[in-house]
């Protein structure tokens, strides 16, 4: 197994989002990062970021993978974190972060993110 | 977050981060959820260890359930929950199907003085327990004897190198280990592992 650690880099669409959230929803923002720290964990034993299992990772197209708020205590707002993991880099990228309702247009937003950092990686 | 109609593509800031707590700190994210954070690390320690050590093994979330007996979606919810929810019996059942050994210790952490004293006292009694066994047979003799030269070895060498990072680069703290060669009472295999003439000093 390989032993270089993964990294985390934030965009500037978590950015935006994470402040949002820690004004008007705080517990919901809380519960996400502790589930992207056990993502997190379980990526650093993991072959690829393929194999990492967990009932709050959310496979979504291109690769995007979403992290939910479960585990982090009652009465929470359904909340995803969205993520972007590079197997090259052993980078984990945080897009963005929104609730159910926008979960559609929040998914479009993180392909187009996941696509243009593949291009540029192509070129 | 996107029902804003003009949303800005989202961009790599460059900033890498090696654990949540850091991302946390760096970016700013307010004391508030740093704290709930940490609070919630607290009730789902035991339960990411054995997500994390079902990982490692490369089990796969249906192949554990198999092993206990119960659905995938019970697994999921075992390893996605809080610490309090988990049994005894299901931490057994983990140690069971991984066939490893899971220690699970509760209450206030040992300091590093209380654990080094913790852990010679667990070296003392399995090199004792070993020298009892010693005599069974004249094979099992050589193996033993030449583990004991072995953890002799690795142990002051352990000593010396940590006394090394001493303040001081540990000038007033020295360790030798000369190994003596002896004949060998009973075969040849009694000589331990390592340099066989002055190994170590700091």
């Amino acid at each position: 197994m390989e032993l270089r650690m993964w990294q985390i880099e934030p965009t500037t669409g978590w950015e935006k989002d994470q402040k949002h959230y820690a004004k008007k929803r705080p517990n919901e923002l809380a519960a996400v990062m502790r589930n992207l720290q056990r993502y997190v964990v379980l990526l650093n034993v993991s072959k690829n970021s393929k194999a990492a299992q967990a009932g709050y990772l959310h496979p979504e197209q291109n690769g995007v993978i979403a992290v939910d708020q479960k585990g982090g205590g009652g009465n929470l707002q359904e909340t995803r974190l969205y993520t972007y993991a590079d197997d090259d880099k052993k980078v984990i990228y945080l897009i963005a972060i929104g609730d159910k309702d926008a979960q559609h247009s929040d998914v479009e937003y993180c392909k187009q993110f996941v696509i243009s950092l593949r291009d540029k990686t192509e070129t | 977050m996107s029902t804003e109609l003009e949303r800005q593509a989202a961009k790599p800031t460059g900033r890498k981060y090696g654990s949540v707590a850091d991302l946390m700190r760096g970016e700013g994210v307010s004391q508030e959820v740093q704290e709930r954070v940490k609070e919630l690390e607290n009730e789902t320690r035991v339960a990411l260890q054995l997500a994390k050590l079902r990982q490692a093994a490369g089990i796969t979330q249906e192949e554990m359930a198999k092993n206990l007996g119960v659905t995938q979606s019970a697994v999921s919810k075992l390893e996605g929950g809080i610490d309090a929810d988990i049994t005894l019996g299901e931490i057994k059942g983990y140690a069971r199907a991984m066939e490893q050994r899971i220690g699970v210790m509760f209450g206030k952490p040992l300091n590093h003085v209380e654990s080094v004293k913790c852990h010679a006292l667990a070296i003392r009694h399995h090199l004792e327990g070993l020298a009892k066994i010693a005599d069974r047979d004249e094979e099992m003799q050589t193996h033993i004897q030449a583990f004991f030269g072995e953890a002799f070895f690795n142990i002051l060498t352990i000593l010396a190198e940590c006394g090394e990072k001493l303040p001081g680069n540990g000038r007033d703290f020295e360790i030798r280990i000369e190994m003596v060669k002896q004949e060998p009472s009973r075969g040849a295999a009694t000589k331990p592992k390592g340099p066989p003439a002055p190994a170590v000093a700091a």
